[in-house]
């Protein structure tokens, strides 16, 4: 049961640094992308690749994930500069699946549809981690670590000229901000500290596969932060937390049929998103108003 | 007011400026200069192209044909952010305040000009912040959002960001519409204020009141050109302009 317990946290740990990364270009930039499971690709590949061609160093996978990431934001930051809302949505949209395909295509690197099998265990100053806890230590570090990030930033200048930006972009460069750099720097960030989760998900599963990476991960991510409350620091981490716990939860109910589990979890999902939308549009740490800053 | 004296440095020089929309002629050769000091008030009627102008100089649009010279130098090709840097703020007429932030974030934020992760708040920042707050009245309303202010609050909120701007050529894009009589007064005391500190303002204004308040210098405008400059006086008594800006000629 422990084990269990670890592993549900585990993933909700990786899911909250997804979701976290992602509100930070979409709940301040409002940077609505639907290409984060992409990065979240980027960050596990270039870890199993590296761990299995290079060296097993989580410091070593991690920094490079977060270049590499940065680096390849900028695929998304072009459209971001030039369209906002549903344009750039679209946008994104082709990026994901642009990113699916190379992922599933690139055999020599990602092991195409196969996959990357057998990741080593990582190591971190000497030290192997193997075990599900060790790994629960580690997502936890790196969850609060960007939790700080994310806080120092959105509550300094950066954070205050990415909800000018959001707000009113005219009015934003009319009193001299670049808005094409502080896009671009957000995309990266963001981009970056989605990777981390990737990095994460690849030593601890020690295998990494298209499958994980695609449009409906990226939805999920989306619902994640839009069930929580954008732009708010918590409401990433508590839609991971009640997107990842309402399938473990459904299991306890005695008069669901296990063969109808799924279609009953999309149906509650569906439902919360539209209920929530109507008398919460902020969320649930957002309030009940559209868009509240933390 | 005071009195607008030939030899002042002219900031802001614009040349037969021309801006068309496809078939639509919305600014055909306007000459204007904006000397430091004074208070140029652009009337007309609606559609005369004042708030083009304004979007002309700040980099919103870009030009057709002419020039704008800020200082002497060419503004032409520089995105808004570059032009803001430079010393020119302007207010619009629907506001675009950043409306989920609150008092204190809007303000503070157009004083934080530099577009990497961290600026440091200094304590000039601080106290200019304060400041601001204090004079424009929203000082117990800064952790309000801009959203949830009433209209006067708004109206002087976006008069408080160009505040904190450090900008020293304000455009202000029908700052006083809709201000209820005591605000209206409060809200000229301010620009007065600022102008005998040294701020050079120009204002898009239908309202004749803040135009004989306050300007220097009125320029009249109709479908696009000049067809005037003068003091309020000699503007507003003209029957022939006096016609044209309420519709009957």
């Amino acid at each position: 049961m422990l084990a269990y317990l670890q592993n549900i946290a585990v993933l909700f740990a990786i899911n909250a640094i997804l979701a976290m990364a992602l509100n930070f270009i979409m709940g301040y930039a409002g940077i609505f992308s639907l290409a984060q499971a992409v990065f979240f690709g980027i960050g596990a590949y270039t870890a199993g690749y590296i761990a299995l061609n290079v060296s097993d160093s989580l410091l070593l996978s991690m920094a490079t994930a977060m270049g590499i990431s940065a680096v390849l934001s900028m695929a998304l930051a072009l459209p971001a500069l030039r369209v906002r809302g549903e344009y750039f949505v679209a946008a994104s949209l082709g990026l994901q699946m642009i990113g699916v395909t190379i992922f599933s295509e690139w055999k020599s690197v990602t092991g195409g549809l196969g996959g990357l099998v057998g990741v080593p265990p990582p190591v971190i100053f000497g030290y192997t981690l193997t075990s599900t806890g060790e790994f629960l230590a580690l997502a936890t570090v790196i969850l609060l670590a960007i939790l700080s990030i994310t806080a120092l930033l959105v509550r300094g200048s950066f954070g205050r000229s990415l909800m000018a930006l959001r707000d009113s972009e005219s009015a934003a460069q009319a009193y001299g901000k670049n808005v094409n750099t502080v896009k671009t720097l957000s995309v990266a960030v963001s981009a970056a500290l989605a990777s981390l989760g990737g990095v994460i998900y690849a030593f601890y599963m020690s295998f990494v596969n298209v499958e994980v990476f695609t449009l409906e991960m990226s939805i999920l991510l989306m619902a994640m932060v839009i069930i929580g409350g954008t732009g708010t620091l918590l409401g990433p981490v508590v839609g991971a937390a009640i997107v990842m716990a309402l399938p473990a939860a459904l299991t306890y109910l005695p008069f669901i049929p296990p063969g109808e589990l799924g279609t009953i979890q999309q149906i509650i999902y569906g439902s919360a998103m539209v209920l929530l939308m109507m008398f919460r549009p902020g969320g649930l740490v957002g309030g009940r108003s559209k868009g509240k800053t933390a | 007011m005071r009195s607008h004296e030939p030899a002042q440095k002219v900031l802001l020089e614009i040349r037969s400026l021309s801006k068309h929309f496809g078939g639509l002629q919305a600014i055909a050769d306007v000459n204007l200069d904006l000397p430091s000091g004074v208070i140029t008030t652009l009337v007309g009627p609606n559609g005369a192209g004042k708030t083009t102008i304004f979007n002309l100089v700040t980099g919103h649009l870009s030009a057709s044909s002419g020039t704008i010279h800020w200082l002497g130098e060419s503004l032409a090709g520089q995105a808004p952010w570059r032009i803001a840097r430079k010393g020119i703020a302007r207010t619009f007429q629907d506001l675009r305040l950043f409306s989920h932030m609150t008092v204190e974030e809007n303000v503070q934020t157009v004083m934080e000009r530099s577009s990497w992760l961290w600026q440091r708040k200094t304590p000039e920042m601080a106290a200019k912040l304060e400041q601001v707050l204090q004079e424009t009245g929203l000082i117990h309303k800064r952790d309000q959002r801009a959203v949830d202010l009433a209209y006067a609050e708004r109206k002087f909120l976006s008069l408080a960001r160009i505040m904190a701007s450090d900008s020293f050529l304000w455009l202000l894009d029908e700052p006083a519409s809709g201000l209820d009589p005591r605000s209206f007064d409060r809200f000229v005391e301010l620009l007065k204020t600022y102008a005998q500190r040294g701020v050079t303002i120009c204002i898009i204004e239908h309202n004749l009141d803040i135009v004989i308040r306050l300007s220097d210098t009125v320029a009249f405008l109709d479908q696009g050109r000049i067809l005037a400059q003068g003091t309020s006086d000699e503007i507003l008594k003209d029957p022939h302009l006096a016609a044209i800006y309420f519709g009957d000629r």
